[in-house]
C-alpha cells in the first residue's frame, strides 16, 4: 500500500530546513498554499496589531517599506496572525484586514491560522518571526527582524534588517551569510 | 567692594537649611508608578561611605499575573535593562539577577518574575568623595511587563544619598535586600557537576557529597538564549547517587556549543544554598534539536509537516480517496449487514425500474444528506472551539449506548424476533409503502448512522484533507464520500443487467438474513465493550439490561400483535419503562474522570506502550530512539484489527524490540483535546493513525490498514 512520506519534523523550522507546507485562510476568506508560491521567494512575517514590537515596525513605516520593496521584486510576502480564538488579542479577518488597510501595509496575503497549526509547525515563537523561504520551498533565513531587540520605533531605522539583507543576498545568487538569529518580541498567544 | 545685602544673605542661608532639611537619609524621588509596575532604586543602608562598596537595587513590583524578565527572558521577551548616571565618583557593577521562575505561555516557556523582585547591583563609592555632601545616583530603568499582552515600560528613577562615614542598614530596604542577596544563585559547594552532549540533548551531571538530601524537583536555566530549548522538559534520572538532568538542545543553535551555564534551581535546595550557578565545559558534542522541543501546554510540536492535510493532497486526489473509502465503508462490518439485506431487497421486488431508481435516488439523497450534516456539524462545532476529530460522535458514552440499542434492534429484527410491520399501527405500514422514496431516504440516513462507528482506508486522509479546506471544499469530500457509498445500491438499481445476477427469493433469503443477525450482534458487543472501556462495569451492565428489556418488550409486542393475550403488551411496555430508567444514567450523567485505557492498562497487550502525551514523545525522540505512535480508539474497529492482527503479533513485537524503537500509545476512545491537536497538527482528525519517528530521517505517516509485511519494510528503514 502507497505511503504516505511526510516531510521532516518542524518544531522549530530552522535555515536550511524545507518549509512546511500549509493551507490556511486569508481575510478575505480564500485558502491560501505555500506552494501555490512555489518557484518565487516568500517571506513569512509573524505578527499581532497588538504587540508593541510589531507596532514599533509600523509605526516606524520600517515593516510597510520592506513590504513594498520587496513586493515589488516579486517576493511575496504573508503576513500570519497565529493568536488563538480564545485569546483578548484575536483579530477576526475583517478587523485584521481593517488593520493592514490602516497601517499602508502591502502584503500579499494576510493569513488567520487562528488553531495555530501553522505556528506550532514552523516553531514560531514571537511576534514578529520572520522566515524567508527560498523558490525551492527551503528556509534560507529564520529569526528576528533586525538586531536592535526594543520596542522603540526609534530603533527599527538605525537597525540592521536582517530579512533586507537575506533577500538581497538571496535574489542575488549568493548564499545568506546570516541565516539564522534568535526572534524577538511578544510571544504568540497560543 | 558690595556689602551682601543682610536680607538676601539670610534668605539664602534659609534656603540652604531648608534643602539640606528636605534631603533626609536615603530619599528616593518616590516610587514611579507606571500602568503595571512600580519601580523605585533602593539601597541597603542609609548613606554612602567612601571606599565601602553598597548594594543598591531596583525594585519591580509587579501587578498580580504580571510578570518581568530575566537575563535570558526564554522564547520571548526582553530582560529588564538598568542604565546608570551616575556622578563622578561612584562606579556601578552590573545586575545580579535573583533566581528566575519558568512561567509558561501557552506551549513557550519564559523565564522571569512575578510579585516583587530586587535587581542588585553593587555601587563603588570612591575614597575621594567628601564627607558631608550627598549624592544623586540616576538611572533610566526600561523593562517588558506581560500577562496576555506585552507592554514595554520603563521609569526614570533617582536615589540620593549622603556621604559619611558610617552607615547603619536601612531600616525598611536592609534587611529585605539582604535576604535577596543571600538568595542569589552561587556556585554548588561540595558538588560535582559535569556536562555531556550526544545527539540532540545535553545530560547534566549532579554528584552531591556524601550524606546530601534529595534536592527535589531539579530545573535549568541557561544564561545565554539558542542553546537549550526552554520550553522543552527536563527529565531528571539517578545514576547512582548522582543526579542527571537531560537538557534537550534549542533547535535553534547555531555553532557548536562548548560551555553549559546558567542557573540550577531546586525545590528542596542543594543543601543550604537554594539556587547554584553553573558554569562547565560540554564533553562530547550536540546538534541543534528539532525533535527536541516540546510543550508544557498540551499541544504537540513534534509534528511531521502537514503535508497530508494541507499542501499535498490536491482537492482530486482528495474526492478520489472519498469514492473509494465510501465504496469500502459499505464492506465493514457494521455496514456490511443493513447493506447487504436492501440490495438482496431488490431481488423481492419486481418493480418498474422508475420507480427502482426513484428508490436508490431517495436513498442516495439521504447518505449524501447525512454525511454531509454530519461533516457540517463537526466544522461548526471545531469552529466553536470544540477540539474534535471523526468519531467524535462516538467518543460520547451516550451515543455508544444509543447506538448499541439501535443495532440490538436491527439485529432482533434480521433474527426474525420481530418485523417492523408487526410493531408499528398499520397506518405507519401502509404509509411507508405508499411511500417508498421517503422509506429509502430514511434507510439512508438509517445507513450512515450505523456506518459511522467504523471508517475505512483512505477515508482518513480525505477527511483529514476536507477538514483543512474551505467549507465549499468540505462539503464537496462529504458528498464524495456519501456518493462512494451508495454507489452500490445505485448502480444496482440503475442496471437491470446486474439485477439479474442476483439470486431468486427463496428458503434461503430467510435463513440468509438470520445468519446477518450475528454479525450485528458481533457489534453490540463490541460497543457494549466500548462502554465498558469508556465508563465503567457498572455502566456495560446496565446497557446489557437495558438490552435485555428491551429485546423481551420487543418480542411482547410481536405477540400482542399477532393476537396474543394482553397481559404481553402490559409486560411488554412494563420491560421498556424499566429500560428507560435503567438507561436514564447512561444518558444523562457525565462519566467520572476518563480511564485512560481502553481495555484495561495491565492487559497483557498493553505491557510495553507508553500513554500518549506530546513531552513524552519528545523526551524520547530526544533519547535518539524510534519512536512509534499508535493513534487508536476503542471504537474504532481498524485501530482494534490492526492491533490485534498486526501490531501484537510476535514477529512484529520482536523487531520492535530489536529495534529498540519506542512504542506509545494515543488512545481516543474519550475526548482528548490534546491527541485531536496532535492528530490535526499530521494533518488527520480521525482514527486510526500510525506515525513512526525515526532518528535522523523524516517521520513516516503509516496507511491505515497495517499488514505485517508493512511493519516490517517500514522497520528495515531503521
Amino acid at each position: 500500500m502507497a505511503m504516505l512520506l511526510v516531510a521532516g519534523p518542524a518544531v522549530a523550522v530552522v535555515s536550511g530546513a524545507a518549509a512546511p507546507g500549509f493551507t490556511i485562510t486569508d481575510t478575505s476568506g480564500q485558502a491560501v498554499r505555500l506552494s501555490d508560491y512555489r518557484g518565487k521567494y516568500v517571506v513569512l512575517e509573524w505578527t499581532n496589531p497588538e504587540c508593541p514590537f510589531v507596532r514599533k515596525h509600523y509605526s516606524s513605516g520600517n515593516m510597510q517599506a520592506l513590504q513594498k520593496e520587496w513586493g515589488s521584486r516579486d517576493v511575496v510576502w504573508l503576513a500570519i496572525n497565529s493568536t488563538n480564538a480564545g485569546h483578548s488579542e484575536f483579530k477576526t479577518p475583517r478587523e485584521m484586514s481593517d488593520w493592514v488597510q490602516a497601517q499602508g501595509a502591502a502584503p500579499a496575503a494576510t493569513l488567520l491560522d487562528s488553531t495555530s497549526g501553522t505556528g506550532r509547525a514552523y516553531g514560531a515563537k514571537t511576534t514578529p518571526h520572520m522566515f524567508v523561504v527560498d523558490p525551492a520551498g527551503k528556509v534560507v533565513y529564520a529569526g528576528a527582524i533586525d538586531d536592535k531587540r526594543s520596542a522603540n520605533p526609534a530603533d527599527a531605522r538605525t537597525a540592521h534588517n536582517y530579512v533586507r539583507a537575506a533577500l538581497t543576498e538571496a535574489t542575488s545568487g549568493k548564499p545568506v551569510s546570516v541565516a539564522s538569529t534568535t526572534p524577538y518580541g511578544c510571544s504568540i498567544k497560543y | 567692594m558690595i556689602r551682601p545685602n543682610p536680607a538676601l544673605v539670610a534668605a539664602f542661608r534659609v534656603l540652604v537649611a531648608a534643602a539640606a532639611l528636605s534631603l533626609a537619609p536615603g530619599a528616593s524621588a518616590g516610587p514611579v508608578k507606571t500602568e503595571h509596575v512600580e519601580a523605585e532604586l533602593v539601597a541597603a543602608k542609609t548613606a554612602l561611605v567612601p571606599g565601602e562598596p553598597i548594594t543598591v537595587a531596583l525594585r519591580l513590583a509587579m501587578e498580580k499575573g504580571w510578570h518581568t524578565y530575566w537575563r535570558n527572558p526564554g522564547d520571548s521577551g526582553l530582560p529588564t535593562t538598568l542604565a546608570w548616571k551616575l556622578p563622578a565618583g561612584v562606579e556601578a557593577g552590573s545586575i545580579e539577577w535573583p533566581v528566575p521562575r519558568a512561567l509558561p505561555v501557552g506551549p513557550l516557556v519564559n523565564y522571569g518574575y512575578e510579585g516583587e523582585v530586587l535587581h542588585l547591583v553593587e555601587l563603588k563609592p570612591q575614597r575621594a568623595l567628601t564627607v558631608g555632601s550627598s549624592v544623586v545616583l540616576a538611572a533610566r530603568a526600561e523593562w517588558l511587563v506581560c500577562k496576555e499582552v506585552c507592554i514595554p515600560e520603563g521609569a526614570d528613577l533617582s536615589l540620593t544619598l549622603p556621604v559619611e562615614n558610617a552607615a547603619p542598614l536601612d531600616p525598611r530596604w536592609g534587611a529585605p535586600i539582604a535576604a535577596a542577596q543571600a538568595a542569589l544563585p552561587q556556585p554548588l559547594a561540595g558538588w560535582r557537576i559535569t556536562a555531556e552532549g550526544s545527539a540532540a540533548a545535553v545530560a547534566l551531571k549532579l554528584v552531591p557529597p556524601a550524606g546530601a538530601a534529595d534536592p527535589g524537583a531539579i530545573r535549568f536555566f541557561p544564561f545565554a538564549p539558542d542553546r537549550i530549548e526552554p520550553s522543552g522538559p527536563q527529565r531528571v534520572t539517578r545514576d547512582g547517587d548522582a543526579y542527571v538532568l537531560a537538557l534537550p538542545v534549542a533547535a535553534t543553535l547555531a555553532g557548536p556549543l562548548e560551555r553549559i551555564a546558567g542557573v540550577v534551581t531546586a525545590a528542596g535546595g542543594f543543601g543550604a544554598v537554594h539556587a547554584a550557578t553553573i558554569d562547565v565545559a560540554l564533553a562530547g558534542s550536540v546538534a541543534a534539536g528539532p525533535k527536541a522541543a516540546p510543550a508544557a501546554a498540551p499541544a504537540l510540536n513534534l509534528a511531521p509537516a502537514p503535508m497530508a492535510g494541507g499542501d499535498g493532497l490536491t482537492l482530486a486526489l482528495a474526492v478520489v480517496s472519498a469514492l473509494f473509502g465510501g465504496l469500502i465503508l459499505n464492506l465493514m462490518p457494521c455496514v456490511f449487514p443493513v447493506l447487504t439485506l436492501k440490495v438482496l431487497g431488490f431481488a423481492t421486488h419486481n418493480d418498474t425500474r422508475p420507480t427502482l431508481r426513484h428508490e436508490a435516488g431517495a436513498f442516495a439523497s439521504g447518505v449524501v444528506l447525512t454525511f454531509v450534516a454530519l461533516g457540517v456539524a463537526l466544522a461548526a462545532l471545531r469552529a466553536a472551539g470544540e477540539e474534535l476529530g471523526w468519531g467524535f460522535q462516538l467518543q460520547s458514552p451516550a451515543v455508544v449506548s444509543a447506538l448499541a440499542i439501535l443495532f440490538f434492534v436491527l439485529a432482533l429484527n434480521l433474527s426474525g424476533v420481530f418485523e417492523f410491520g408487526q410493531l408499528a399501527p398499520s397506518g405507519v405500514t401502509g404509509w411507508t409503502s405508499k411511500n417508498r422514496t421517503l422509506d429509502a431516504f430514511g434507510s439512508g440516513i438509517l445507513a450512515v448512522v450505523v456506518a459511522s462507528p467504523c471508517t475505512a482506508p483512505f477515508m482518513g486522509a480525505a477527511l483529514g484533507y476536507a477538514m483543512t479546506a474551505t467549507t465549499a471544499t468540505m462539503l464537496v469530500v462529504f458528498v464524495a464520500l456519501g456518493v462512494g457509498m451508495a454507489l452500490p445500491y445505485v448502480s444496482l438499481a440503475w442496471f437491470p443487467g446486474w439485477r439479474r445476477r442476483l439470486p431468486r427469493p427463496g428458503p434461503w433469503l430467510e435463513r440468509f438474513k438470520q445468519v446477518l443477525a450475528f454479525p450485528m450482534y458481533a457489534t453490540v458487543i463490541w460497543l457494549a465493550w466500548v462502554l465498558g472501556a469508556q465508563r465503567d462495569n457498572d455502566a456495560l451492565l446496565r446497557l446489557l439490561v437495558v438490552l435485555l428489556c428491551v429485546g423481551f418488550a420487543l418480542w411482547a409486542w410481536r405477540i400482542v400483535r399477532t393476537g396474543g393475550a394482553r397481559p404481553w403488551g402490559i409486560a411488554g411496555f412494563i420491560a421498556l419503562a424499566g429500560a428507560a430508567t435503567i438507561a436514564w444514567p447512561l444518558f444523562a450523567t457525565e462519566p467520572p474522570a476518563p480511564a485512560k485505557a481502553a481495555g484495561g492498562g495491565a492487559a497483557s497487550e498493553d505491557r510495553g506502550w507508553a500513554a500518549f502525551t506530546p513531552a513524552t514523545v519528545a523526551a524520547l525522540t530526544a533519547s535518539g530512539r524510534p519512536v512509534f505512535v499508535d493513534f487508536t480508539a476503542a471504537w474504532c474497529v481498524t485501530c482494534q484489527v490492526n492491533k490485534r492482527l498486526v501490531l501484537n503479533a510476535d514477529d512484529v513485537r520482536a523487531r520492535f524490540a530489536e529495534k529498540r524503537v519506542a512504542l506509545v500509545r494515543a488512545d481516543w476512545t474519550r475526548r482528548d483535546p490534546a491527541i485531536t491537536q496532535a492528530l490535526s497538527a499530521l494533518g488527520r482528525n480521525g482514527v486510526p493513525v500510525y506515525v513512526l519517528y525515526r532518528p535522523g530521517k523524516e517521520p513516516l505517516l503509516l496507511p491505515e490498514v497495517l499488514q505485517r509485511s508493512t511493519m516490517h519494510e517500514v522497520l528495515a528503514t531503521l
